[in-house]
């Protein structure tokens, strides 16, 4: 039995990684392009813009990261109050933002190249291909991210990483790179992409793992007091939520209805492209599996041409969504007694009132045109690639 | 025994004919000798290549290259229709014996002279071979391939014996990621494993063999690499691991090297490794794609038809097919071209290609795929004991075979 249940562990933890990583590995592999496929972004920020970070997209609504905020700039030491990021060159349009994503400037779109961008408040900057920084530029050196979640006796924990067996170090001195502390509870640090050994460690280097063999892939660390850890490539706490199945039953005439989902606000999505992924026709209804962290859908046909406005759900609990129109929808956490069906008109006909009705639609209307997006993104930048999928596809 | 294969597939054919006749293919393109309509299945890429060489043809000859998605169960329903049946298909060799039975396919060698036909490799030529006859060309072939990702394995770690894979596999597979995956309990993917060992699923005169000594060794052996891998190993699960960073390496198709390297993968190729029990390498299954003749085309338009094989024999075609998809050319003089020595996908498929077995021709061949299936899956998913389970198989096997007859 426990071999069965071992197994079945492992196909579950096989189908999640599958589908948390599809997204989660096309953000890794363009930005682990090489140099000749990047551009430097600089910012100088105001004063009292913390840990700015860069939120960046292409035309087509291919975003460089996986959520907003987007990723961390480092500080240029060499030039005070300039941060820097090297995004691929692809992502022509940006924002930076800092304070976890509270302030932020308006879309900006840049001309190929590098570009200095000068920010003097949310709705001001400067940007110019025009080097505005003294000295050499930074090198572009490919990094990965560490997570770690310590015991609580372990403060300040740094990540000490090199390359075995050349014993190559990627920091200068001992305890190594301090890690920064996030709200979630993980200490989060980057690492070059060249190391394959580390050692987190904490109190100045007096508690420590030991050495851990790593891919150079996004990694989470669970230690324990006594330096114990557990390794994971997936977000051990995405991990924990099982998938959630999406019922959709939609107009008539909606061609090959498509599932567009997503967790809001840190706009983690599940498809790398819009409109997402073809519906399967199961029965009654159209059904898709989906990461049990998803709490915002979006039902749209032809192409995406035509869609619902943005569905919140309760992350980890499979859906029926009976969609009548792009207008109108209803949400269920049951399979509704009796089918219904929805003509072309979007007209809906039950022969039977559902039992399990929880919600009516929310009619968020569709926000349509470059400042509506960018205002949206103000407000909760991950929802930004979903208002800008909406935007190309209207 | 055969008679009553054939039997049964010609009344399928009969029937299937008179149902389908008066709807599908274009009557006039059936009745035009100079009208020759082919079926196929193949990607973009291969389509457009063949039908820009096969308009050199014009306007002497139309060629309508037809993309059938159902090719193999449309060609069983209507084949022995002259009305609805293309005159050729290009598809792979395995179907070669199911339709060759039913009588609906021409050997090549009533239209090229046999002796034309040296000029491709011996492995294409025995897979299009049937009870003695060639009834396909050979256009080019495809074998598995053992990748990895340059990111995590460097070239120096690739692993040379299946012992060096576990080892790899041991020491890299942690935390949700994988030193190598496979498509395990695909009866396709497990049977390079079989076919190291010696062993094979049917033997040549279409009886299972999936009780012999080697099958029983290959599972057992196979079964510790199993045990590293995910349970869930069906194609999209495996291509998702593999491509999105998830997997060090893997064996699939050179299909999956566009993609990959569309996302930035630096994807290295290497031989298969050598199985440390048996001295073999793993042997996986080749595929040759090529096209076939319908009997009826070939006796009623046999002057268009040698005109559009003779356009698919220039070795250039197959040149060109290599650059604008992976395919490896069946034509042997195609490897002495740089275009082609300069292709690490395509050499390396050709290393493989020494080792490979052609897939079964056979018209058994059909309900074995189902029975390896199940077999795979009680003894690497189930957990199941494994010389019970082949002997299982085996039965069920013998079974579907008798009642095919």
């Amino acid at each position: 039995m426990k071999k069965i249940w071992r197994k079945f562990s492992v196909v579950l933890l096989a189908a999640l990684f599958a589908v948390l990583t599809v997204p989660a590995a096309a953000f890794a592999t363009e930005v682990s392009a090489t140099a000749e496929g990047m551009r430097l972004i600089y910012a100088n920020v105001p004063e009292d813009w913390a840990s700015p970070c860069v939120w960046a997209w292409n035309e087509a609504g291919d975003t460089a990261f996986a959520a907003w905020p987007g990723e961390a700039m480092d500080a240029d030491a060499s030039n005070a109050g300039w941060y820097y990021l090297y995004v691929p060159d692809w992502a022509d349009h940006v924002i930076i933002n800092a304070n976890a994503g509270e302030v932020q400037t308006e879309e900006i779109v840049l001309e190929s190249g590098n570009a200095w961008i000068t920010v003097t408040d949310a709705q001001t900057f400067d940007a110019t291909t025009e080097q505005k920084t003294s000295g050499d530029l930074p090198e572009y050196v490919e990094t990965f991210k560490i997570h770690a979640k310590v015991d609580e006796s372990w403060e300040n924990p740094c990540l000490w990483a090199w390359s075995a067996p050349d014993g190559t170090n990627a920091f200068e001195a001992w305890p190594g790179q301090q890690m920064s502390a996030g709200e979630d509870g993980w200490y989060t640090t980057k690492a070059p992409t060249w190391i394959n050994s580390i050692i987190v460690n904490g109190n100045a280097g007096e508690v420590q793992t030991e050495d851990i063999s790593v891919d150079p892939a996004e990694l989470w660390l669970t230690i324990s007091a006594d330096g114990a850890y557990e390794l994971s490539y997936v977000d051990p706490e995405l991990a924990e939520i099982p998938n959630i199945t999406v019922h959709v039953q939609a107009p008539a005439d909606w061609d090959t209805p498509n599932l567009w989902a997503w967790s809001a606000p840190d706009g983690t999505n599940v498809y790398t492209t819009w409109p997402g992924e073809a519906l399967e026709s199961n029965g009654d209804w159209l059904t898709k599996e989906i990461p049990g962290w998803v709490n915002s859908i979006i039902v749209n046909a032809n192409g995406g041409e035509v869609q619902t406005s943005d569905i919140s759900i309760e992350a980890g609990k499979d859906v029926w969504v009976v969609v009548s129109s792009a207008d109108e929808f209803e949400l269920y956490y049951e399979e509704p007694a009796a089918t219904e069906t929805v003509d072309a008109a979007g007209a809906t006909e039950s022969t039977e009132a559902p039992e399990t009705r929880k919600e009516k639609s929310n009619k968020m209307p569709i926000v349509g045109g470059v400042i509506g997006v960018v205002a949206i993104a103000g407000i909760a930048g991950g929802t930004a690639y979903a208002v800008n999928k909406k935007k190309k596809s209207a | 025994m055969k008679k009553r294969i054939i039997s049964l597939l010609l009344a399928i054919t009969v029937m299937a004919g008179t149902v389908f006749s008066g709807c599908g293919s274009d009557t006039s393109a059936a009745t035009d000798p100079n009208t020759i309509v082919i079926w196929h299945d193949k990607e973009d890429a291969v389509a457009e290549v063949l039908q820009e060489k096969l308009n050199t043809l014009n306007p002497e000859i139309t060629v309508v290259l037809e993309k059938k998605s159902d090719l193999t169960e449309s060609l069983k329903m209507v084949g022995n229709d002259p009305k609805s049946a293309p005159d050729m298909y290009i598809f792979a060799h395995d179907k070669i014996g199911v339709y060759a039975e039913m009588g609906i396919l021409s050997p090549i060698t009533d239209i090229i002279p046999e002796d034309e036909l040296s000029v491709y490799m011996d492995e294409t030529l025995d897979a299009a071979t049937y009870k003695g006859e060639i009834y396909q060309l050979p256009i080019y072939y495809e074998t598995l391939l053992f990748m990895y990702n340059r990111l995590y394995m460097k070239d120096d770690e690739v692993p040379t014996t299946t012992e060096e894979l576990y080892t790899y596999m041991t020491e890299n597979t942690a935390g949700g990621h994988y030193g190598f995956v496979e498509q395990h309990s695909t009866p396709y993917y497990a049977a390079g494993w079989i076919n190291g060992f010696g062993g094979e699923i049917l033997d040549a005169d279409g009886n299972a063999t999936l009780d012999s000594q080697a099958v029983i060794d290959a599972l057992t052996y196979h079964k510790k690499f199993v045990d590293l891998m995910p349970g869930e190993t069906e194609y999209a699960t495996v291509n998702t691991l593999f491509s999105s960073g998830m997997a060090h390496a893997t064996i699939a198709g050179p299909w999956m090297i566009p993609t990959v390297k569309e996302n930035g993968m630096d994807v290295g190729v290497a031989a298969m490794p050598v199985i440390d029990e048996t001295g073999t390498p793993i042997a996986p299954y080749m595929g040759v794609q090529g096209v076939q003749v319908l009997k009826n085309a070939a006796e009623n338009k046999s002057e268009a038809v040698e005109k559009v094989l003779r356009v698919l024999m220039d070795p250039q075609v197959e040149v060109d097919l290599a650059e604008a998809s992976g395919c490896a050319p069946a034509n042997e003089s195609c490897y002495e071209l740089d275009e082609i020595k300069n292709d690490e996908v395509v050499m390396m498929m050709r290393q493989t290609a020494d080792h490979a077995v052609p897939m079964p021709n056979l018209p058994e061949m059909d309900v074995m795929w189902t029975v390896l299936g199940n077999l795979l899956t009680d003894v690497n998913l189930s957990g199941n004991d494994i010389t019970e389970s082949v002997s299982d198989a085996q039965s069920q096997a013998e079974s579907l075979i008798q009642s095919m007859q």
